[in-house]
């Protein structure tokens, strides 16, 4: 796998004593107690989340209209970079209060492993921040990494995956639709209950946290009507080259397997869309079928195509892995590892589910509520089962289901803890989040703003801006090799000009 | 900025590795689900507040 990717997780925040009015605040506190190496300062050239993919750009993104109520007149009006409270920090990661959640984009990574590495990482960073701010106000805080309040509210865990903007943007909808449709197959974090569908019967288990929160095909909206396929248009590096894939309708994964290959096999299929593969899949009505699949957990049930044949959800992800098979495998081990947890994970959903309890989220946690939802007689929407499944995600280590069945060693590892360690504090060597970092660590006094795609500093007298736009391929190796050498911002200021890459 | 001078003279940001390599836990299996401990996990569920999540209210995020 050659390209860069990274995860977004908006965490949910829970302070004693206070609501979910308090939210906004909270989360800036809690981002500010960041104690690390850190610099303030979003640069946001280049960004516009109103930009669509298609070719236009809307007046406005739509917003959910239900959180006015936790909009009270006595908080104080701020400014946007004030309520962010943006922190990038020395691992090229950005730390930052989004809509009252904190939240963690974790920094550019070429590896699947590395990835999986720096989003575990995101969770103890976010829990030390909380921990930290629980101890100066004696009011506990718990974060919990899941994508529901399951009172109809959602917040998202975001994949960006960089791609050539070659592929032309209705290959790329339609040959996505189907995958995402079916993906939660495997990468579902799983849900007690039913969210926003009055007249279903809400006694029941779920793949996803997400589904029941999509509610259109294609949209660059994030935040309300939610689509399976986010158009916006931020590339975060050269816009005639490259598009970034901003994916919204996955879910938060506790399992490290489940996170590689939720995000391995999107890779994989974006791979193929850029060998000109286009999906023989055309679901008649994608939106639906997404919320059908995350409710049958007997992957039985077909749906139906365009032109009137129908498809099970293991049989969409299988014409979507048999084609990777085909093209890719052998190229390197990272894809082979997926393509062949791909397939082990589609062969025993067939058989036997609960024979992945020890790598699929919403095996894990179904074995766990459903156990005690039997014994106690309740159904799958009672408060105290989905009081469970929220604790199955708090990232407490001593308190968290999830980690109480990781240090049972009942969950499959690809991390070792040391690794999630150093990616508190240590970039990925193979992209320009390096650059990002050692930048932030050694000159961060001289940084005025810092971007995915440029770094603006101070230095003698004048403003340059390190244009980071085209350092995304993995000849930024060489670049990061020379940085590392600089020991005086002059140094640093020298190559950056000597590769032609300041404004 | 959140920048002391001592963290700035440190030495160059380690990689965290220096190449791509295989997740630490090696690569897929079969599945084999054993029967873990599960003494602290229940300690833990019986921690749970029952009506958490009736309280458990969020904004709406992206």
């Amino acid at each position: 796998m050659d390209r860069l990717i990274g995860i977004e997780t908006e965490y949910g925040i829970v302070v004693d004593g206070l609501s979910a009015a308090d939210w906004v605040n909270e989360s800036m506190a809690v981002v500010r107690g960041y104690s690390g190496s850190a610099v303030q300062g979003w640069n946001y050239r280049g960004e516009d989340a109103r930009r669509d993919m298609r070719g236009f750009t809307v007046k406005s993104l739509n917003t959910n209209p239900d959180d006015a109520v936790f909009d009270t007149a006595s908080r104080h009006p701020m400014s946007h970079e004030e309520e962010r409270s943006d922190r990038i920090l020395a691992n090229g990661a950005r730390f930052y209060n989004d809509h009252g959640h904190p939240e963690y984009a974790t920094p550019e990574c070429r590896g699947l492993f590395d990835l999986v590495a720096h989003d575990r990482a995101g969770e103890r960073i976010v829990l030390d921040s909380a921990l930290r701010r629980a101890a100066s106000t004696s009011r506990g805080v718990t974060i919990y990494k899941n994508n529901t309040d399951f009172h109809g509210s959602s917040y998202g865990t975001h994949e960006g995956y960089l791609m050539r903007r070659s592929v032309e943007t209705s290959t790329l909808i339609s040959t996505l639709l189907p995958f995402f449709a079916s993906r939660c197959v495997y990468a579902g974090a799983g849900k007690a209950g039913v969210e926003n569908a009055s007249g279903t019967d809400a006694d029941r288990y779920q793949l996803s946290q997400r589904a029941d929160f999509v509610a259109v095909e294609a949209s660059v909206d994030t935040l309300h009507n939610r689509p399976l396929v986010n158009t916006r248009d931020e590339p975060h590096a050269t816009p005639s080259k490259y598009r970034r894939l901003h994916v919204i309708c996955g879910d938060a994964n506790m399992s490290e397997v489940a996170t590689a290959l939720k995000v391995g096999s999107t890779a994989l299929v974006l791979q193929l869309l850029e060998d000109g593969w286009t999906s023989p899949v055309k679901l008649r009505d994608p939106v639906r079928t997404a919320r059908n699949i995350s409710r049958d957990l007997s992957f039985k049930l077909a749906y139906e195509q365009d032109g009137g044949t129908s498809i099970r959800a293991i049989d969409m992800q299988r014409a979507y892995l048999t084609a990777a098979e085909q093209r890719f495998a052998g190229c390197d081990d990272e894809t082979d590892w997926v393509l062949q947890e791909w397939r082990t994970v589609l062969d025993v959903l067939e058989t036997d589910f609960t024979k992945l309890a020890d790598r699929l989220d919403w095996v894990a946690k179904y074995l766990l509520l459903d156990e005690f939802r039997q014994e106690e007689g309740l159904p799958w929407n009672d408060a105290h089962i989905q009081s469970l499944d929220l604790a199955y995600h708090n990232i407490d280590r001593n308190e968290g289901l999830y980690y109480g069945l990781e240090e049972a060693g009942a969950m499959r590892r690809l991390v070792t803890d040391s690794r999630v360690d150093a990616a508190v504090s240590c970039p990925p060597s193979d992209t320009r989040a390096y650059l990002r970092g050692l930048i932030i660590k050694r000159f961060g006094s001289a940084v005025k703003r810092t971007g995915w795609n440029g770094i603006l500093f101070h230095h003698n007298g004048e403003d340059l801006l390190f244009d980071m736009n085209p350092l995304v391929e993995a000849n930024v190796r060489v670049l990061n090799e020379e940085f590392a050498t600089a020991q005086t911002l002059d140094e640093v200021v020298n190559i950056i000009r000597r590769n032609g890459q300041s404004n | 900025m959140m920048i002391s001078g001592e963290e700035r003279r440190q030495a160059p940001v380690a990689p965290v590795s220096p190449v791509r390599k295989e997740g630490d836990g090696g690569g897929p299996s079969e599945p084999d689900v054993k029967r873990p401990d599960t003494s602290d996990l229940l300690k833990r569920m019986r921690r749970v507040d029952p009506d958490a999540a009736r309280r458990y209210r969020q904004r709406s995020g992206q």
